[in-house]
């Protein structure tokens, strides 16, 4: 066979030559590698030879990475604080009945480095489908069209009873956090208020781009003919008295609020524990914590708490993943042992 | 215009259509109405010549064209679901979003339709405007007009070398015989020129003005074989058959002008034979709309699942600062809201039901059908002709063959034959110098003829004698032959063979008829003499001068015979090698100069055409001499023998039947001239019906032919190129391969052995024609069945076309087993039965090819496009759905499912809907397309070097009912490990939601490319570009998305989120440990099949060795492979 098929080759090249005879064959196809499916190609064949070794390999640089990883992990301290008060015994028992300031005091420990302030929610579906559409991105962007006449994602909060235009309208910004804390170290018996640091807790991308109040100065003048959002206490440009600079859409609190959360259960950064004053982190000790009791979760089951933790370069305390490289790693480690065993027994025709 | 009312409008239209309608067609002549309006015109029911092929006007192109794609079920559920996602209580996306999908898919098909209708419209208009010549009164001559403008009933006159208009009722030609000679290639492929003659009557002096009668006709169809009308000039009919007719699109042939009465314009045999390309659903694509039914039951409970989120909503203390209500304030019920929130679920998990897939296996056949038409080996030099797919969706069934029926004539063997043995009066001539001729040359042929005499005693011991005189010819001529051959072997091998025309005379034969030619001529008949004229004369073999398109190879006087099947133009070039020159042949006469130089004419008055049930063909002439009115006919052997009136021993056929020669007869009868006339009538009256004119005209031809007696021929076909080879690879392969052939159980069996079809060892069912009759009656059919599933190859013998194509029907529908026939000639109905249908372009009819899926040229590129091409498209087009469910369950599907149970199942995506989109149309749509078109599982040379591998995808193949599971149940897993590893790490944090879909989006990108990697089996630098591409398209286009876009897509906003996301380490910790964990099992799964060796990764292993090593490999394989012992016996 192959001698006929060397035949058959050789014929029609010597035809080749001949130009006249060339001519007839116009319909022959093209003897290119792409055509004939002759293109150089590489056969790469998993077999034991790369398995057991890639095995090996990849179960040494995830035990690795999973240790080092898991001792940042560890290096990582975190206070939480339950705060809703629906039940006695959890230490802001009272809060959710008596109404607006409660405090609680707790201890802690030494900490390295910089330390962030959360509060947290749970079962609170910030990424549910309707709640996320309901808001104007060309309103937040500061567009003034849209100051007078929100989009139709924000109804039903887009204009109040009055008709008038809410502003910043829809769900997501009507349902702002709204508790306020103050943290008080006690040293001595005295309290002593710990300054915290609200600039920067957003995104820059949020501050700078995505969130934009309208040029009108001062900024209230943008805000004629519209109402604030339902719930809200203060309009959107008196946010935060004690700075100008944030308020509107730029208010850092409210830009933390708006990237919403992608899980029920989630924690908001809420200030920073001020590096100028505790470079070194919070030092140990008696702390107390005033909450402005505001917000209401019993409607939806939902708990509060607040969060004191420092971060390392993989961010806050997080256990799971460390762990998972170490378990995986090891795993790789153990499947190239057995298949080592399993290829001692069933060997290959070519590895003989 | 004149006004017409309503009524009349209507009333006209009516008669039109009745007219159209009417089994009858009664035409006029449009002369003596030429210039009045068209409401007086007598053919003006009937359509105009100007055809129109396409589908679309420019105006109504997008409505017409949208009507036409939703013809397909795919695009209305897609536009179902982009309509319901417009309803603002039920949309997951926002409107605009979801119909762009939809959107991309019917402009891309309409761009593709747009083209095709461009390319039709622009062949249309060529056609039509191509001058031709049409009678004028005004003018009194033909008048030069376009295609277009002949109408039924006009005048067409036609000169050579010209394409016929329209089919044309040939009237008058210029030949003084009313002979018009017809090349057919344009219409079936036939290269040899047909002839037409004028109907009779009209012939001589024809002026289109007094044509006065009434053409009838039957109503237009697409046989090209058949015709019938009658004329009426005065009161007298005179009928006309297909041999009439000039059909549109043939060109006129040695013939200076014809004119034709135009009796279909339009509605000519050619355009209706144009059916476009076939449809046929395959295999595997049966099997996909099962599992699609399963993704429906699927999508069905996943969203069924999400509707029953209104329990978790009933569960709330309160209402929610989250739950946001409509815009009329008030939160719908529960019940309501899950209700739409059953159809927000369909909307979002749509992709599970792939609509894409479709799209993308279009794309994967098109390409496949590209590289297989391309493929060189597949190329035959001689004909100049690829390989043909005219079914342009059943590649994948090429590798899923378990049985293959095979016609004999055309198919296995050449189909091209020459003279080269024969015995007369007992007395074999077996031409030895021509076996030298043959061996020497490649298409070769051998012709066995036997001659005998009623009147001689059948001398029994005919072969020790005459054999050695021969071996002593052989000698003798051995020689001389060869440089002769050699000469003409450097000059035209390739295009012609010479064999077809070169004749070496057996010496012995030649003396015999020198001696008989000197002293016994014009006494009494001679047998030999009979013989060669009954050769010369009973044949429809057309002599034509050259003309200079025409390639074929000229005999020394510059005769050229055109024949319709190849043995009759070798038995006429035989008789010319021997001196009996057919020098013309027109209706009436036939010219034939003896070996003495003698020139006789002999009266033709009739022609029994050959047709497949009588299965011969007979002349009537008057021998110029003795003015008899003899009868010359031939036929099949067994044709022959029932109309013998002495009864003949079949022994000596038998014996040449067993050299595997197919026996042709050749028989002679004297009418005596009372008979004749009697006939004659009979024959007529046939001639004109209209009713069963083929039936009746058989009947006159089988009343004549009786009590023949015997000049009998037998012809051998010999075995294509690689016949032996081809077939036993297919064999090996797992495929049964049946014959089934219209000749005789000794001719079959001797085939079979040439072939290989036959060993020694084989359990062999040898079956006729009539035993098969019986066998396949339903109550033995069973049985029938089961005997033929144990034999390794079965050989029917005298099987009609009919049966051929039931015994096809028969296994394909008990056994349930994939079928393919292959045909050479003209057996459709075999062809069709068969779930895949090959044609080889032969030397005679290419109706075959016309009815088939494929149109290869040579037998032996069966085993190329079965074992390689077969076996490629199978499996990558299975590999490649299988990947197809896997992806958009894993990718899009489930991880948004498991994000439901965390958004509350309220439809949620974490990822922007233009990503989404764009994820499955642009970041993974190419890589599994390129798979299914470019992937390579083994070598070419490894899959021809060991059939046995195409076993792999026969039966249930690659692509089971547990295959489609296991890679649903395999994407749910990864999905879950996709989606909740991310999870866990970013549980109880900040993540927002654009954040926390990042890592998921690319970790499932990277999963559904490197679960592909581990598919593809070999790297070219096209996989290569398109994998790493689409990684890089990804992260181009997301980057570039996130960075621009600030409020161009409210309310959804991924700005700046990716970037973000690259500038953290966890990004990367995560993807690399979701798509380490998502493929492990996977590559166990890999690894599973290493230790199990099956033969595909064992040939995989063979074929990274290098070729000298692989060729002994490959040796030592087979040996150890090699099939068992079966017992032989044959059946009969």
């Amino acid at each position: 066979h192959i001698l006929s098929h060397y035949n058959h080759k050789h014929k029609y090249i010597s035809l080749e030559f001949n130009v006249k005879n060339q001519l007839k064959f116009t319909n022959r196809p093209d003897n290119t590698a792409f055509t004939q499916q002759r293109l150089p190609a590489w056969q790469p064949i998993l077999s034991a030879g790369i398995v057991i070794p890639g095995f090996v390999l990849i179960g040494l640089a995830f035990i690795g990475v999973g240790v080092a990883l898991f001792v940042t992990s560890r290096s990582i301290q975190v206070l939480e604080r339950d705060y809703t008060g629906d039940e006695s015994g959890t230490p802001c028992a009272s809060c959710a009945n008596s109404n607006v300031q409660n405090s609680f005091g707790f201890c802690f420990p030494q900490s390295q480095g910089p330390v962030f302030f959360y509060y947290g929610l749970s079962n609170y579906f910030q990424n549910y489908r309707r709640y996320g559409t309901s808001k104007d991105d060309n309103q937040l962007y500061g567009v003034l069209k849209y100051f007078t006449s929100p989009s139709d994602n924000c109804a039903p909060y887009a204009y109040n009873s009055n008709n008038q235009p809410i502003v910043p309208c829809g769900s997501i910004a009507n349902s702002m956090f709204n508790d306020t804390f103050k943290l008080y170290q006690t040293v001595n018996g005295t309290r002593q208020e710990v300054s915290l640091d609200g600039k920067g807790i957003a995104w820059w991308t949020d501050y700078n781009i995505k969130y934009r109040n309208p040029t009108n100065n001062p900024l209230k003048d943008a805000f004629n003919g519209t109402v604030k959002p339902i719930y809200w206490s203060k309009p959107a440009y008196e946010l935060d008295t004690s700075d100008p600079s944030n308020n509107g859409f730029v208010n850092q609190d409210f830009l933390v609020w708006m990237r919403r959360a992608a899980l029920p259960d989630f924690r908001k950064l809420y200030r920073r524990i001020s590096q100028d004053k505790y470079p070194d982190g919070l030092p140990a000790g008696n702390y107390s914590l005033e909450i402005t009791y505001n917000y209401r979760v019993y409607r939806f089951s939902g708990k509060k708490k607040v969060v004191f933790s420092n971060v390392s370069w993989m961010g806050g305390k997080n256990e799971f993943l460390g762990i998972a490289y170490l378990v995986v790693g090891s795993m790789c480690v153990f499947m190239s042992i057995v298949m080592l065993i399993v290829y001692a027994k069933f060997k290959f025709p070519d590895e003989e | 215009m004149t006004w017409k009312s309503p009524v009349a409008l209507v009333r006209e239209a009516l008669q039109g259509q009745r007219a159209r309608e009417k089994d009858l067609r009664s035409l006029m002549s449009n002369l003596p109405y030429e210039g009045l309006e068209k409401g007086k015109q007598p053919n003006r029911y009937f359509p105009s010549n100007a055809i129109k092929t396409t589908k679309y006007s420019l105006l109504l192109f997008i409505p017409m064209n949208l009507y036409e794609q939703f013809h397909r079920l795919a695009n209305i559920y897609f536009v179902g679901l982009a309509i319901l996602n417009f309803i603002p209580v039920v949309n997951a996306f926002q409107p605009e979003v979801a119909l762009i999908p939809i959107c991309i898919i019917l402009s891309l098909t309409a761009l593709k339709d747009a083209w095709e209708d461009f390319r039709r419209y622009q062949s249309d208009k060529k056609l039509n405007n191509t001058p031709c010549f049409i009678y004028s009164r005004k003018e009194k001559q033909f008048v030069e007009r376009r295609w277009k403008d002949v109408r039924v009933g006009d005048f067409v006159k036609v000169v050579c070398n010209e394409t016929i208009p329209a089919d044309l009722l040939l009237l008058y030609t210029s030949d003084p015989n009313g002979v018009c000679l017809i090349e057919t290639a344009n219409l079936d492929g036939e290269t040899n020129l047909k002839q037409r003659t004028a109907v009779s009557g009209v012939c001589n002096s024809f002026e289109p003005e007094s044509f006065n009668g009434i053409v009838v006709c039957e109503k237009p169809n697409n046989n090209l074989n058949h015709f019938k009308c009658y004329e009426k000039p005065d009161n007298q009919k005179v009928g006309a058959g297909i041999e009439s007719l000039l059909l549109r699109g043939c060109t006129v042939r040695n013939t200076d002008h014809a004119v034709g009465f135009v009796v279909y314009a339009h509605e000519t045999k050619s355009m209706l034979n144009n059916s476009g390309p076939r449809y046929k659903r395959s295999k595997l694509e049966r099997r996909l709309n099962i599992d699609v039914f399963f993704c429906f039951i699927l999508l069905f409970a996943m969203c069924l699942i999400g509707a029953l989120h209104f329990i978790w909503l009933y569960a709330l203390p309160g209402v929610p600062p989250y739950l946001v209500p409509p815009a009329n304030g008030h939160l719908d019920s529960p019940n309501l809201s899950s209700f739409y929130m059953f159809f927000t679920m369909i909307i979002l998990l749509q992709i599970l039901i792939p609509i894409s897939l479709y799209v993308s296996i279009e794309l994967v056949k098109i390409g496949q059908i590209f590289l297989i038409t391309n493929d060189i080996d597949l190329y035959d030099e001689e004909t100049d002709s690829r390989i043909q797919c005219k079914a342009l969706n059943i590649t994948e069934d090429l590798g899923q063959i378990e049985y293959i029926f095979s016609d004999k004539t055309g198919t296995l063997t050449e189909n091209k034959m020459v003279f080269r043995r024969c015995s007369i009066m007992g007395t074999e001539y077996p031409h030895k110098e021509n076996i030298r001729l043959a061996v020497l040359n490649e298409p070769e042929s051998e012709e066995e003829v036997i001659y005998n005499q009623d009147l001689q005693p059948l001398p029994t011991g005919w072969s020790l004698e005459s054999e050695e005189a021969n071996s002593e010819d052989t000698h003798r001529h051995g020689s001389r032959r060869k440089s002769k051959v050699l000469g003409t072997t450097q000059s035209d091998v390739a295009f012609s063979s010479p064999l077809e025309t070169e004749v070496i005379p057996d010496r012995k034969l030649l003396q015999q008829i020198s001696r008989t030619g000197s002293s016994s001529r014009c006494q009494k008949i001679d047998p030999y003499l009979e013989f060669f004229l009954a050769l010369t004369i009973c044949n429809t073999v057309v002599v034509s001068m050259a003309t200079t398109q025409r390639r074929r190879p000229l005999t020394s006087d510059n005769l050229r015979y055109e024949a319709e099947s190849p043995d009759e133009a070798a038995l006429v070039y035989a008789t010319k090698a021997y001196g009996f020159t057919l020098l013309a042949r027109t209706p009436d006469s036939v010219t034939v100069r003896l070996p003495s130089g003698e020139v006789l004419v002999f009266e033709v008055l009739d022609t029994l055409t050959f047709d497949s049930n009588r299965k011969r063909m007979s002349v009537l002439v008057r021998h110029p001499i003795t003015k008899e009115y003899v009868l010359y006919t031939k036929g099949a052997d067994y044709a022959i023998m029932e109309l013998l009136g002495t009864p003949y021993a079949q022994r000596h056929l038998d014996c040449y039947a067993k050299e595997g020669l197919r026996t042709l007869c050749i028989a002679k009868k004297v009418v005596s001239e009372a008979v004749y006339k009697h006939w004659l009538v009979e024959r007529q009256r046939a001639l004109t019906a209209i009713d069963n004119r083929e039936v009746l005209i058989m009947d006159t031809a089988v009343q004549l032919e009786t009590n023949l007696t015997l000049l009998a021929t037998g012809i051998e076909d010999r075995l294509q190129e690689n016949v032996p080879d081809t077939i036993m690879a297919l064999r090996q392969a797992g495929i049964k391969v049946w014959v089934l052939t219209g000749d005789k159980p000794e001719t079959a069996v001797n085939i079979g052995y040439a072939c290989r079809l036959l060993e020694d060892e084989d359990l062999v069912l040898v079956i006729d024609g009539r035993t098969l009759t019986m066998a396949l009656s339903p109550d033995l059919r069973g049985d029938f069945v089961d005997l033929a599933k144990h034999c390794r190859s079965v050989l029917c013998c005298r099987v009609t076309p009919l049966q051929k194509s039931r015994v096809v029907k028969v296994i394909r529908e008990k056994l349930k087993v994939m079928t393919l026939a292959v045909d050479g000639a003209n057996d459709v109905n075999m062809i069709q039965a068969a779930d895949i249908g090959i044609g080889i372009s032969g030397q005679e009819g290419m109706q075959a090819v016309m009815a088939s899926d494929f149109a290869i040229s040579r037998f032996k590129h069966l085993k190329k496009l079965l074992l390689v091409h077969g076996h490629w498209c199978y499996t990558r087009l299975a590999n490649m759905i299988i990947y197809f469910f896997y992806k958009n369950v894993q990718a899009y599907v489930n991880l948004l499912f498991w994000y439901q149970f965390f958004c509350g199942f309220s439809g949620s995506t974490m990822i922007d809907y233009w990503l989404l989109i764009f994820f499955n149309l642009f970041f993974t749509s190419l890589p599994p397309i390129m798979f299914g078109i470019m992937d390579r599982d083994i070598s070419a040379e490894m899959l021809l070097g060991v059939p046995e591998l195409y076993k792999t995808g026969q039966g249930e193949g690659d692509y089971r009912f547990t295959t489609f599971w296991v890679s649903i149940l395999d994407a749910f897993y990864q999905s879950l490990v996709c989606f909740f590893i991310p999870y866990f790490v970013y549980q109880d944090s900040d993540i927002d939601m654009f954040t926390f879909g990042t890592p998921l989006n690319t970790t499932a990108l990277f999963t559904i490319l490197l679960h592909l990697s581990i598919e593809i089996k070999s790297w070219t630098v096209v996989h290569w570009v398109v994998m790493l591409g689409s990684v890089l398209f990804y992260f181009i286009v997301t980057l570039a998305y996130s960075a621009t876009c600030v409020t161009c897509n409210p309310p959804s906003n991924p700005y700046w989120v990716l970037q973000n996301q690259m500038a953290d380490p966890m990004f990367y910790l995560i993807c690399i440990l979701s798509t380490v964990v998502a493929l492990l099992p996977y590559t166990f799964h890999v690894l599973r099949n290493s230790i199990a060796l099956s033969p595909l990764i064992e040939a995989k292993h063979l074929d990274r060795l290098d070729p000298s090593m692989r060729e002994e490999w490959m040796k030592e394989w087979r040996s150890y492979r090699g099939g068992g012992q079966v017992q032989r016996s044959t059946l009969s």
